[in-house]
């Protein structure tokens, strides 16, 4: 089984586009559409790495990782956040919840492959 | 100068203009070529996104108006899919989401300036006619572009407290 990736974002079109940039590689992505999920999820597949976003409804991005920390089994998981605000204060404030790092909307698909590789190992699929 | 003061003092028109231009370039390899001011366009059906933005200082609201058939092909650029396949739930989905990241970007902006505030979730509105009018007090800018010669516009509402 390749590396898992949970992709936690309420736009389908970030969530197509997370999916897309890593479907040249032997990963595995599963999706949740709000921070609620987002923990229910993260529970059930233990993915490697989630990617998450910040302005969600039902539970926000800030909360889902504030009880992930909390959580004995999930606070290891690696966390890249998704934000579309780059503002100094904005980053600031993600950096002291202990995410892995950060992302800034619009971004291009490689730089989103290129940071997740730097934290978990990337195999590209074999072409048979 | 006070915080308030810089926040006041930013080129609404500039920022948006750049940030339009970022992320159309970004995320769907477009140009958005900026026109001269002028009334909202008729598009004919047309479809709106909007972000609310708040604070202790600052308020307001984006708007992103489009034809629906320009919201289609931003949504096929994004979403790299042909057209037949592209249900309006996924083009109000790009519409929102193109929304979200131009008020992030403008957040930060007014963030840096001392004029922090939260955002909401992208909302949609789809119709032939209507008019979005601000309260009395806020402050209305209007841009207007063309994205594969097709007319688009940016509202913004926004009150400093």
């Amino acid at each position: 089984m390749g590396t898992r990736i949970l992709s936690v974002d309420d736009s389908h079109t970030i969530r197509l586009i997370v999916s897309r940039a890593f479907r040249d590689y032997d990963c595995q992505i599963c999706e949740a559409a709000n921070g609620e999920e987002g923990l229910a999820v993260a529970a059930r597949e233990k993915p490697d790495l989630i990617l998450l976003d910040v302005t969600m409804p039902v539970m926000d991005g800030v909360t889902m990782l504030t009880l992930l920390k909390a959580d004995p089994v999930l606070k290891s998981i690696p966390v890249i956040m998704l934000t579309a605000e780059s503002g100094r204060e904005n980053v600031l404030a993600i950096a002291r919840l202990g995410v892995r790092d950060y992302l800034v909307k619009p971004f291009k698909e490689e730089l989103l492959v290129q940071k997740v590789g730097h934290i978990v190992p990337l195999q590209k699929k074999v072409v048979a | 100068m006070t915080a308030m003061n810089q926040a006041k003092s930013l080129d609404i028109r500039q920022l948006l203009t750049g940030h339009i231009a970022d992320v159309f370039h970004t995320m769907l390899s477009l140009d958005a070529i900026p026109q001269p001011k002028g009334p909202l366009p008729n598009f004919g059906e047309r479809i709106t996104g909007s972000v609310g933005f708040g604070g202790d200082r600052v308020n307001g609201a984006m708007y992103v108006h489009l034809s629906i058939g320009l919201a289609e092909e931003l949504a096929c650029a994004m979403l790299k899919s042909a057209a037949p396949q592209i249900s309006d739930t996924e083009i109000n989905d790009v519409v929102g989401e193109i929304t979200n990241i131009l008020t992030g970007q403008f957040k930060s902006s007014l963030s840096d300036a001392g004029a922090g505030c939260a955002m909401s979730t992208p909302a949609i509105i789809r119709g032939l006619s209507y008019q979005i009018e601000p309260p009395p007090g806020v402050r209305r800018e209007l841009l207007l572009f063309h994205c594969r010669a097709k007319p688009m516009a940016v509202e913004v509402h926004i009150k400093f407290n």
